[in-house]
């Protein structure tokens, strides 16, 4: 085989297709544990509160290429370098010329959360689990979740106001630590309160009780919650069991050159598996992120002169029913701040920025002109018109400075740019 | 492929295409006189931007390398494959907002009564861009990328003749100067 992927999530996926543009006579395989492959993971809680069918979650279905072969519902226990060879659990062997570890994250579930012989409990993360907590749900409205990140936030978002009673458990003092600053996240956590999200900061799920074989009650912070089921979202870390006894780990760390390649040449890595090295280490687990690398590291698989990322930011955005929210980068040390604030409207928005330049913030409420506030920070733009005005909510201010041709080129395809 | 460009010395910033646009392509009723009644407020794809001075309409720019499709969650922006044109699907639009996010011209936006995000598909399914057709001063024109390109690479030379030559007759000033002394 001229290429293997392990992992058919959205890295692994976009890699296959973007395997057999680039390079259409070479053939390609992709091995995955799950049944089905190729879905929106990022809509499981529209998903799990029956907001979305199942058929909507698929963004691929099998085409009838033959020289794109898909293996499901089967999981890939080691890999052989030498040999260039992997090990399957269903004994058998695929040997491949180059690799595409792809094989995402997995969730971390606390011990505390995982009793014996106890329905009811549901680590956010595949659609196997997903089904299963969709049908649990109807019956078990009672709902806690576990983790404070964007996963749990988001589950928590989704199932409130769908006659579940909802509430989420975090272990720092405000929702989304590795995301937004205390201030920004007191924003979300009004929100979420608003939407009869009872919440629970600084706490950690201390014990649970088991009653019949399903999950009862769970206690944080001293207190009892009653609960029927539980999501935990408690982060995750990357799935790297199939790499165990290989040379490819750093410490537990799959590193990659920004080119996507491993210590080995024939084996590359993309999406929430890896740790990107460059003057730093840099984990962007993101949906974008994994896309973007799924198809630069197929393009690199057989390339003399292989790409290298370009961004490496962790941005996101998300709609947290009916609160709009960018995140552009936690505080940096030694970044001084800019705010804009109008509490009465719910709206605050805030930059970080070293040297002229934006290096994170988020805007809450009031996400305009997010794009082009997340590319100049990406291009390591100057910032010429000053942090205030440009955190004002209005489209006009990118031009507010001095309106000259080049920042009209930029933008528009403009026809005629003399006489500016 | 095909985009919508802007001749800025003729753009008055009367925004003629930001009401056609919201009405033909936003509003149920399709006539401006209803529109501006309905709830929600039928929204524009393409916005007037800039000062006073110096008005732009600012539409999507239908990019080859397309940011937006990368990060979308859903899969409701796609390309159209004949065309080339980056369509939003709204049945599959969720209304996350991560489009808007990255796309680094700006050129997206949410509409949160809506729950969905509005990009210029250049009218794809119609026979012209109504802005295109409503612009009272021919602003607008549907131009194919690849001569717009070859335009705008034909300006970058001749700018950077200019540069090369203002280079030149500063070097030679220069040299005048220190010969004169
Ligand atoms: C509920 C939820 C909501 C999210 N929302 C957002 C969001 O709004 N925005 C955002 O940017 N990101 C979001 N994310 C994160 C985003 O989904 C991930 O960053 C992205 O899916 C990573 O893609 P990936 O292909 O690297 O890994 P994954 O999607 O995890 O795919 C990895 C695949 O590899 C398979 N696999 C693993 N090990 C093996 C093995 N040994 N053998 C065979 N197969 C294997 C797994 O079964 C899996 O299918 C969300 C995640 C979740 C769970």
């Amino acid at each position: 085989m001229d290429a293997v992927i392990v992992g058919g999530g959205v890295a692994g996926m976009q890699a296959a297709l973007a395997f057999r543009w680039q390079w259409p006579d070479k053939t390609i395989t992709l091995v995955d544990t799950e049944k089905e492959v190729g879905y929106y993971r990022t809509l499981l809680p529209q998903f799990m509160n029956q907001t979305m069918t199942e058929k909507k979650l698929f963004f691929w279905g099998l085409q009838d290429d033959p020289r794109l072969k898909v293996i499901s519902g089967v999981t890939v226990e080691s890999v052989d370098p030498r040999n260039r060879c992997l090990f399957l659990d269903n004994h058998e062997k695929v040997y491949y010329r180059r690799l595409l570890i792809a094989s995402g994250g997995r969730p971390i579930v606390p011990g505390v959360c995982s009793p014996r012989d106890c329905n009811g409990i549901f680590p956010v993360r595949s659609l196997t689990v997903a089904r299963e907590a969709r049908d649990w749900l109807p019956k078990h409205p009672e709902v806690v979740v576990v983790g404070g990140g964007l996963v749990g936030v988001k589950t928590a978002a989704h199932l409130a106001g769908h006659n579940f009673s909802v509430s989420l458990i975090e272990k720092e003092n405000q929702l989304l630590p590795q995301a937004l600053s205390a201030a920004a996240s007191r924003l979300v956590e009004a929100h979420l309160q608003q939407k009869n999200i009872r919440l629970l900061l600084g706490s950690t799920v201390e014990d649970v009780q088991v009653s019949q074989g399903k999950i009862g009650a769970v206690q944080a912070g001293g207190k009892w919650l009653p609960c029927q089921t539980l999501f935990v979202a408690a982060g995750s870390l990357p799935e790297l069991n199939l790499l165990r006894d290989s040379d490819l780990l750093n410490e537990d760390r799959l590193e990659v050159t920004p080119g996507l390649q491993t210590l080995d040449k024939n084996i590359f890595a993309a999406g929430d598996a890896v740790t990107i090295v460059k003057d730093g280490l840099f984990t962007p687990w993101t949906w974008p992120q994994a896309v973007v690398q799924g198809k630069l590291a197929a393009q690199n698989m057989y390339s003399s002169s292989p790409k290298s990322l370009n961004c490496l930011s962790r941005v996101n955005c998300m709609n947290l029913n009916g609160l709009s929210l960018v995140v552009l980068g936690v505080p940096v040390p030694g970044a001084q701040v800019s705010i804009y604030s109008r509490p009465k409207d719910g709206i605050y928005r805030e930059l970080f920025h070293r040297d002229g330049k934006i290096v994170g913030g988020a805007l809450i409420g009031n996400i305009s002109n997010g794009g082009r506030l997340h590319g100049m920070m990406n291009s390591g733009e100057n910032v010429e018109i000053g942090f205030d005005e440009l955190l004002k909510p209005q489209i006009n201010t990118f031009f507010k400075g001095s309106p000259s041709c080049t920042r009209y080129n930029r933008r528009a395809s403009v026809l005629q740019p003399e006489g500016v | 492929m095909k985009a919508i460009a802007v001749h800025l010395d003729r753009c008055t910033g009367c925004k003629t295409c930001e009401l056609y646009c919201a009405t033909e392509r936003g509003s149920n009723a399709k006539t401006l006189l209803q529109a501006v009644q309905e709830t929600p407020l039928p929204q524009a794809r393409v916005r007037v931007e800039g000062s006073s001075e110096v008005p732009i309409a600012l539409q999507c720019r239908q990019c080859a390398q397309a940011p937006c499709v990368d990060s979308c969650l859903t899969g409701a922006l796609r390309r159209d494959p004949e065309s080339g044109t980056v369509v939003i699907h709204e049945n599959d639009c969720i209304g996350c907002w991560t489009c808007t996010l990255f796309c680094p011209y700006g050129v997206i936006y949410p509409w949160p009564e809506r729950k969905i995000a509005l990009k210029c598909d250049r009218c794809l399914y119609m026979e012209s861009p109504v802005c295109v057709d409503a612009c009272p001063t021919n602003a607008l024109e549907l131009v194919d990328i690849e001569k717009y390109e070859e335009f705008t690479r034909r300006k970058r030379l001749e700018t950077a003749a200019g540069l090369q030559e203002n280079e030149h007759l500063a070097g030679k000033l220069l040299l005048d100067l220190v010969q004169t002394r």
